[in-house]
């Protein structure tokens, strides 16, 4: 019987060229994981897409209602075409002459609003109005006098209806207006996709908001050179995990008032999208240009 | 060797993680410029006491802490019930409560009147992080209250800036209050006034030697501007310089050895430098122009002083040790009282303009010339405060002439002295 000496584990492991092989196929591994990681084939990182903000309230248009599914035309069907003439020379108008239009609805509406008002108004106007003219003359000649009260009754809790819709748009409109009238758009961290304000800009102005330092403190030959940098973690909740003075200025009023100013920014005041490292330079340079 | 590569490969593949980690912003400018500041009011240590105490201390504080503009007072309406507490220990105060106020820093004090024994405690708290800034306890007579409250506003600017406040000093001014124009004294804030001299003549031009202890001034008293010096403690008083003519203009350069002034002696004003008991050491100025008000820079190698010798009176900068002048301001058509500032970087002066005075300052170099005053009335003798904080100044906008304050940048005026006498060339000691 002859055996044939098997092969062991070790003399497999011992033969030079599969260890090189081994190396080279995870180096080539390797590479093709970092090409991918840093983009050079393009699809690890996709090309930011431009940040557009696009304010679809406030945006003037011809006619707000066009598209819109209307909750009255139920009970007026027939007169709809005849409307639909003589709406489109009405609506062209508006928004040319904003001004012109207002005045006369301020005192249905009661709302003293400016703003909001070009948008909705187009719409809770002309609709009852021409609605309810053809519908009167027509039930005239139909309908007894019963009826026709039934109808008043109706247009005015349908203009009742109306006012509500109006204020709740109104409310709307402005709360939509406040908030990003005055919010950077656009920021360089942006990805296309987010709503509101970046979480950088954001973190960047409240910290700024809670430094509190008066120029006068500093010697003023050093505050256009004075700076200093800090590091600080915030959790994904807001809160700062932990911070330090990387590079003090040397100066004590200025380091103190940078710690005061982090010390306060100890929770922000809405979570952030992810957890945030940021190296903060502190310094005077837009106080020592304007004195300039 | 295979692990050593693997070492290698992987911290090459780490460093693209390791850097994306933090991103870098960057803040160029606070968000405010003036600093939340609590000012309860003092609360006596034991049971009620004179209230007049704590209200004057309180009244100096907050005079003074707003003068130096570098505080925004919290509305004592917002106080909550810790200022009602005696509470001087950084684990006695509720900070979250001052917090909650917007204070970044918070004055807390008590005080006892045991007869005419007055012990004040007043401390300073950062309300941020929640510790004690500084604080001390000061002890004397009910009528030094005034004086405690000045030092511990100093104290305040000293521990929020580094650098101590002047409140501590005083202001020598001539006033007309008895009639004739006498040498008077004063709180920086116009408070406690003191007339020095009785000499039913003309004094004039007062200036303080630079530890404080001393005055220069020059008085007809003998009937010729002489030069006199007088002790502010003992009132002592000694006739400097008496040369026949003008002997105006005194200033005691920072060594305290020397004196430069104006003297006439031989009809021409010219500048010169005496020592102590009056001898002449030097002549600075020899020129056909008239030169005048000296005044020393902060090392005592220069002094500034207004000439006429290229036509217009304007400031010029001589050295000293050669005698070299420069011109240093070329604007305006007269230019006058040179004050060189403490920190040596500029010098404030008075310019007619429209046929009137206003206060301006300039660098040495004579750049960045800055306007402080815009009338109405006439803003002359600029004076600088020993931290070069301020500029004391006479200015007679209401009829007399009197004597006000305000920041080195024009901002903060403040009137000093009542309208009842004729106030005018205002000094400022250095801290007492």
């Amino acid at each position: 019987m002859s055996v044939v000496p098997m092969q062991t584990n070790n003399a497999f492991h011992r033969d030079p060229k599969f260890g090189r092989l081994l190396l080279l196929s995870l180096i080539a591994h390797a590479l093709i994981w970092a090409a991918f990681s840093v983009g050079w084939f393009g699809s690890g990182q996709r090309p930011k897409p431009p940040v557009y903000y696009v304010d679809l309230i406030h945006k003037p248009v011809l006619n707000p209602q066009a598209g819109r599914p209307e909750p009255r035309p139920v009970s007026k069907p027939k007169p709809e075409p005849a409307k639909s003439a003589a709406v489109p020379p009405s609506a062209p108008k508006e928004p040319a002459k904003p001004a012109v239009k207002i005045p006369p609805k301020p005192p249905e509406a009661v709302i003293p609003k400016p703003a909001p008002k070009p948008a909705v108004k187009p719409a809770a106007k002309p609709a009852p109005k021409p609605a309810a003219e053809p519908d009167r003359r027509t039930e005239q000649k139909l309908q007894s006098a019963l009826d026709e009260i039934r109808q008043r009754q109706d247009r005015e809790a349908e203009r009742d209806a109306l006012k509500d819709r109006l204020a709740k748009l109104r409310d709307s409109v402005n709360a939509a207006a406040t908030v990003p009238a005055d919010v950077p758009i656009g920021m360089p961290d942006g990805q296309g996709n987010e709503v509101g304000v970046s979480a950088l800009a954001f973190v960047q102005a409240f910290i700024q908001q809670n430094w509190v330092l008066s120029p006068y403190l500093l010697d003023q030959s050093r505050i256009a050179n004075i700076e200093a940098k800090a590091t600080l973690v915030y959790s994904t909740s807001g809160k700062l995990v932990r911070f330090r003075i990387d590079t003090p200025s040397g100066n004590q009023q200025f380091d103190d008032s940078l710690k005061r100013a982090i010390t306060k920014s100890d929770q922000l005041p809405q979570p952030l999208p992810k957890d945030l490292e940021l190296v903060v330079t502190f310094n005077l340079k837009e106080i020592a240009a304007a004195r300039r | 060797m295979f692990v050593r590569w693997m070492l290698v490969l992987a911290a090459c593949l780490a460093l693209p993680w390791s850097a994306m980690a933090a991103t870098e912003i960057e803040i160029s400018a606070p968000g405010e410029q003036s600093i939340p500041l609590a000012l309860t009011q003092f609360l006596p240590a034991q049971g009620p006491q004179a209230a007049r105490v704590a209200a004057e201390i309180n009244e100096v504080l907050d005079a003074d802490l707003d003068l130096s503009g570098l505080f925004r007072f919290v509305s004592p309406a917002a106080f909550l019930d810790d200022a009602g507490r005696i509470s001087l220990l950084s684990n006695q105060v509720n900070f979250p409560q001052w917090r909650m106020l917007g204070a970044e820093t918070l004055i807390k004090g008590t005080y006892s009147v045991a007869g005419e024994q007055l012990v004040v405690e007043a401390r300073l708290f950062d309300v941020v992080n929640r510790r004690l800034l500084t604080g001390r306890r000061y002890v004397g007579e009910v009528k030094d209250v005034r004086r405690m409250a000045h030092a511990f506003a100093d104290l305040v600017l000293e521990a929020l800036t580094g650098e101590e406040g002047p409140f501590s000093s005083r202001i020598a001014y001539i006033s007309n209050l008895t009639g004739h124009p006498e040498l008077w004294l004063m709180d920086v804030d116009g408070k406690r006034p003191i007339r020095l001299t009785n000499h039913r003549s003309i004094v004039l031009n007062p200036d303080f030697s630079p530890r404080g202890k001393e005055v220069l001034f020059t008085s007809y008293r003998a009937n010729n501007p002489d030069l006199y010096r007088k002790e502010v403690y003992s009132g002592k008083e000694a006739r400097l310089s008496y040369k026949p003519g003008l002997n105006v203009a005194g200033r005691m350069a920072p060594n305290e050895r020397e004196i430069a002034l104006t003297l006439s002696k031989d009809g021409n004003p010219e500048i010169y430098l005496v020592d102590i008991s009056g001898r002449i050491l030097k002549r600075i100025t020899d020129n056909w122009g008239i030169d005048s008000d000296p005044s020393w820079s902060p090392d005592g190698s220069r002094i500034a002083f207004v000439s006429n010798r290229q036509g217009n009176p304007h400031i010029f900068i001589a050295d000293i040790f050669t005698g070299k002048a420069e011109r240093l301001t070329t604007q305006g058509k007269y230019n006058a009282t040179p004050a060189w500032s403490p920190k040596g970087d500029r010098v404030a002066f008075s310019r007619q303009e429209g046929g009137r005075f206003d206060i301006y300052t300039i660098k040495t170099d004579g750049t960045d010339e800055r306007r402080l005053t815009f009338g109405p009335g006439n803003s002359e003798h600029p004076r600088w405060s020993p931290d070069g904080r301020f500029l004391v100044y006479s200015l007679d906008k209401s009829g007399n002439r009197a004597i006000y304050v305000m920041r080195a940048d024009g901002t903060g005026t403040r009137r000093l002295t009542t309208l009842e006498s004729d106030c005018r060339h205002p000094a400022w000691s250095s801290r007492w």
